[in-house]
């Protein structure tokens, strides 16, 4: 299988896409397929590829699937309380199971494919307009490939009173999820939204895209929490457009599949602020690649980031984080940070802070730190009566819980304590 | 434009004193690169055969590799048929058996450079191998040397002289095919350093060499293997200038070191290659390819450049740590003012447990210059305890330039400590004010925060090199302060 078994198959997919009767959808398809078929899927020769080997994605075919057979006791784990559910199956909009009685007042919720049927021209406004196909070829695939998705609109001035969680689940082997989110947050509005990705079938490919639009003065803040199945591919994308003081902030938390690669990308108008948190646990084989672009574009931007990774036997992660603040971005305030534990003598990281400074008046910093548990807290543990691997076990809890301590929506916090919980036993609260 | 700003305009604006052309005499080669030239060259420097053999092979090579792109830089395409690649001082036949002999020109050269060439006035008591164009013209103190073992000489009397152990060390550290440069250089190389220290010899003396590339339209491709072997020391400086010519000239070197068990080397650059105009017409291309072995246990290899001059700098001294507890050290200054283009930094590969490694990268970049740092550091399996610390800083001087870092970190061993710390800011108005209202002018007290925010590679540089490097500085950077 390669590159051409995708291409081979797509004609007879691009009929059943939604859209059909949009000439201007059909020509950004064509243009994505086009983009893909130059240059396949990315490969360890691109740069910005070239820790993460997605070989895999040639070998076996994904296909995308319409079925839409649910699994109860995920949905049941991974529901946020008090938040507004979105249910995405196999990466179609499934409203039976999502629950959109309870949406706050103030927000647009419809399936992409409705989306395209009823307001296809503001659809046309937005798509392909926070990140285009020239990023790389996954994103152009998606363009092609995307079968459904959401349309989130919050209108001006609105404050959402509860955050709204789009779960997406996978529940066909070697079923291809691609989908595509687009997020409006006009003008002096907040939303919050929580995403979440598992599953329960073996290997399966979600390849999804979200663009972001946060308007003037707005705020959005964007939880992702990756969590599935061991044998999955993940690719997700957020890319946000962030206009003049506007917030955005994200936490990433990676903890399940077996090659993941998430972008997270913010360009940034005069005075807006981006945050990006992340934490990576990644044991076995897993192989997780974190990538995040900040684009400083115009002047007195703030832009903090923070991720941090655990590795454990076989896994490897990867972090690419670039900062770049173009000539006009003066006053430009940008921190990074990066810290890495190492567990295993098998695991591997590879780091690559990135800073891209064309501006004179500006305060930019990176870190990186790669590391081990500390001889001295661990022997200080011990010698209080904790037994070596509880020991090992508080201290690697520590450092991460860090990252799910900057959640500030407790349901959610609870979820990821949790599911971080599971993975160091002998921690009891 | 505020006071100080004007000054750090005129700071920047600052001419290259090294520019003017030496007329001499030359044997130059008609430009152009095949088989045939390197047979001819060959001939000419009258090289064993299996020099021939190496060149050919680099150049087979060469052949088949694309021009790297991956860098933060903007070439223009090189025309590689359009360079002559020999071009030597015509001397008496035999060569100059002293100095007497030197072309008088010549030396007026390197006396304009300021370099101890006279052996006679003995000026700084530093043993100095000089290299113009393509062929080292003299190189002093050789008896003193002698008497201590240390083999200083130019590359290709070594090949004659010393030919097995050129090729037992020749390439061993930077192989033919390594990458597009080094493949070029391995095929062309003219001439360059080499020097051997002894088991257990401490170099009475520091070893320096001087490049310069006078002709035109010619490229120099000199080629330095230093050899320390076991508990040997020295330390080994470098320098280089050009005339200012409309063309970009290309200058591509390689540069190999091995260290042996518990040797250490200490290699100092202060380049200064013709930069181009303030348009950017002109200029060197400075594209080296410089690799340290550290082979032996409890060796060491500490790089310190400072980077003043060329319109490209493509150049990442590395240090390969195979040895246990072998250290690695990386101390750079690296100034772009108008449209030069940086792009350089280290590679530190641990191998060897314990093995340690430090990087001090002092980027600063003026008027359009784009100036990056690309840093790598990997710790493999085998590499126990491994340590590094980076600390990559940035200074930007005026609002048209830019500074960039890309390091890599690349790590499998879980007992390895790495950090890596960049900062990126300007001199600020505070700074600068404080300094004022202390009586400073705006100049002095650029020069003088720049200066600081350079002291930790400066304070690595011998002595005579410190100077020089601080002069060079307050040179290209003059009338920059704002």
């Amino acid at each position: 299988m390669s590159n051409d078994a995708y291409l081979a198959a797509y004609p007879a997919l691009a009929e059943r896409l939604p859209g059909q009767d949009l000439a201007w959808l059909q020509q950004f398809r064509q243009s994505g397929l086009q983009a893909f078929a130059a240059h396949g899927f990315p490969t360890l020769r691109d740069e910005e590829w070239r820790y993460t080997n997605l070989a895999a994605l040639s070998k076996t075919q994904f296909a995308p699937t319409a079925l839409q057979t649910a699994a109860d006791d995920l949905l049941a784990e991974y529901r946020v309380a008090d938040a507004a559910l979105l249910v995405l199956v196999n990466g179609h909009f499934v409203p039976a199971l999502s629950d959109l009685a309870d949406l706050p007042a103030g927000v647009t919720v419809l399936s992409l494919a409705q989306a395209l049927q009823q307001q296809a021209a503001k659809v046309a406004d937005y798509l392909g307009k926070a990140v285009a196909e020239t990023e790389h070829s996954l994103v152009a695939f998606n363009n092609a490939w995307f079968a459904d998705g959401l349309w989130l609109e919050v209108a001006a001035k609105q404050v959402l009173s509860k955050p709204l969680q789009i779960l997406h689940l996978v529940t066909e082997s070697t079923a291809l999820a691609a989908t595509r989110q687009l997020v409006v947050v006009n003008q002096q509005a907040e939303a919050e939204i929580i995403e979440t990705f598992v599953g329960n079938v073996d290997s399966y490919f979600t390849a999804c895209v979200n663009e972001c639009f946060v308007e003037q003065n707005a705020g959005l803040t964007w939880y992702k929490l990756q969590a599935e199945a061991s044998k999955a591919q993940h690719f997700g994308g957020t890319y946000a457009k962030q206009a003049r003081d506007s917030r955005f902030s994200h936490h990433n938390f990676a903890f399940g599949s077996l090659l993941a690669r998430s972008d997270v990308h913010s360009d940034l108008d005069i005075a807006s602020e981006c945050s990006l948190n992340g934490l990576y646990l990644a044991a076995q084989r897993q192989h997780i690649d974190n990538h995040t672009r900040i684009n400083h574009l115009k002047p007195h931007g703030i832009s903090r980031e923070f991720y941090k990774g655990v590795l454990d036997q076989k896994a490897r992660a990867v972090f690419q984080g670039r900062v770049v603040v173009a000539e006009d971005a003066q006053k430009t305030d940008s921190e990074m940070n990066n810290r890495n534990l190492l567990l295993s003598s098998d695991a591997e990281i590879d780091t690559k802070p990135q800073l891209e400074i064309y501006a004179d008046d500006v305060k930019c910093s990176h870190g990186v730190t790669v590391g081990q548990l500390e001889e001295k807290s661990l022997f200080y543990l011990q010698s209080r009566g904790i037994d070596e691997e509880a020991a090992r076990h508080v201290l690697t809890f520590a450092f991460a819980n860090e990252m799910v301590d900057k959640v500030e929506n407790s349901s959610l916090k609870a979820l990821l304590l949790k599911q971080l919980l599971a993975r160091f036993s002998g921690i009891e609260f | 434009m505020s006071n100080s700003a004007q000054e750090i305009e005129n700071l920047i604006s600052q001419e290259y004193k090294q520019g003017f052309v030496t007329e001499l005499e030359v044997d130059t080669f008609p430009p152009g690169l095949d088989e045939d030239v390197i047979r001819r060259l060959s001939k000419v420097k009258n090289e064993p055969e299996f020099m021939l053999e190496y060149r050919l092979k680099a150049f087979r090579h060469w052949q088949t590799m694309p021009s790297p792109d991956w860098a933060q830089l903007n070439i223009e395409p090189i025309d590689y048929q359009a360079i002559s690649y020999y071009s030597a001082p015509k001397s008496k036949k035999d060569g100059p058996k002293s100095l007497d002999e030197v072309d008088p020109e010549l030396l007026d050269t390197y006396k304009k450079l300021g370099i101890p060439l006279d052996e006679q006035e003995r000026l700084a008591g530093i043993a100095v191998d000089a290299v113009f164009d393509s062929v080292s013209v003299a190189t002093t103190f050789k008896g003193k040397l002698k008497d201590a073992g240390v083999i200083f000489c130019p590359m290709s009397e070594a090949l004659n002289e010393y030919p097995e152990l050129v090729k037992q060390y020749l390439g061993s550290v930077v192989p033919v095919g390594d990458n597009f440069f080094a493949a070029l250089n391995s095929a062309v190389f003219t001439d360059g350093s080499f020097v051997y220290i002894p088991k257990g010899v401490r170099c009475p003396m520091e070893l320096s060499t001087y490049f310069r590339i006078n002709a035109a339209n010619t490229g120099q491709f000199e080629r330095t293997l230093i050899i320390a072997d076991e508990g040997s020391h020295v330390s080994y400086l470098e320098g280089c200038t050009a005339p200012m010519r409309d063309e970009n000239q290309l200058h591509a070197a390689v540069v190999e070191l091995v260290a042996l068990d518990n040797a250490t080397i200490k290699y100092s650059t202060v380049q200064n290659w013709y930069p181009g105009d303030k348009d950017g017409v002109g200029g060197i291309y400075n594209f080296v390819t410089k690799r340290a072995e550290c082979r032996g246990h409890n060796s060491k290899v500490s790089w310190t450049q400072v980077e003043t001059g060329s319109a490209i700098t493509w150049k990442y001294p590395s240090c390969v740590l195979l040895g246990d507890n072998s250290i690695g050290e990386f101390y750079s200054v690296a100034l772009t003012n108008n449209l030069q283009q940086a792009d350089t930094g280290t590679k530190m590969i641990h191998i060897g447990k314990n093995t340690r490694s430090t990087i001090v990268s002092k980027g600063i970049s003026a008027g359009r210059a784009q100036n990056t740092y690309r840093g790598l550091v990997k710790v493999a399996k085998s590499a126990e305890n491994a340590r590094n610390h980076t600390q990559c800083d940035s200074l930007l001087v005026g609002d048209k330039c830019g500074a960039h870092t890309f390091p890599y970190v690349e790590v499998k061993q879980p007992s390895a400590q790495i950090e890596h710390e960049a900062t990126t800011s300007k001199i600020s108005e505070d700074q600068l004010f404080f300094c004022q209202q202390r009586g400073l002018s705006a100049e002095d007290a650029v020069s003088m925060i720049v200066n600081g925010f350079c002291k930790e590679v400066f304070k690595e540089l011998p002595m005579e090199f410190a100077v020089e490097a601080q002069a060079l500085l307050g040179i290209s950077l003059e009338g920059s302060v704002g």
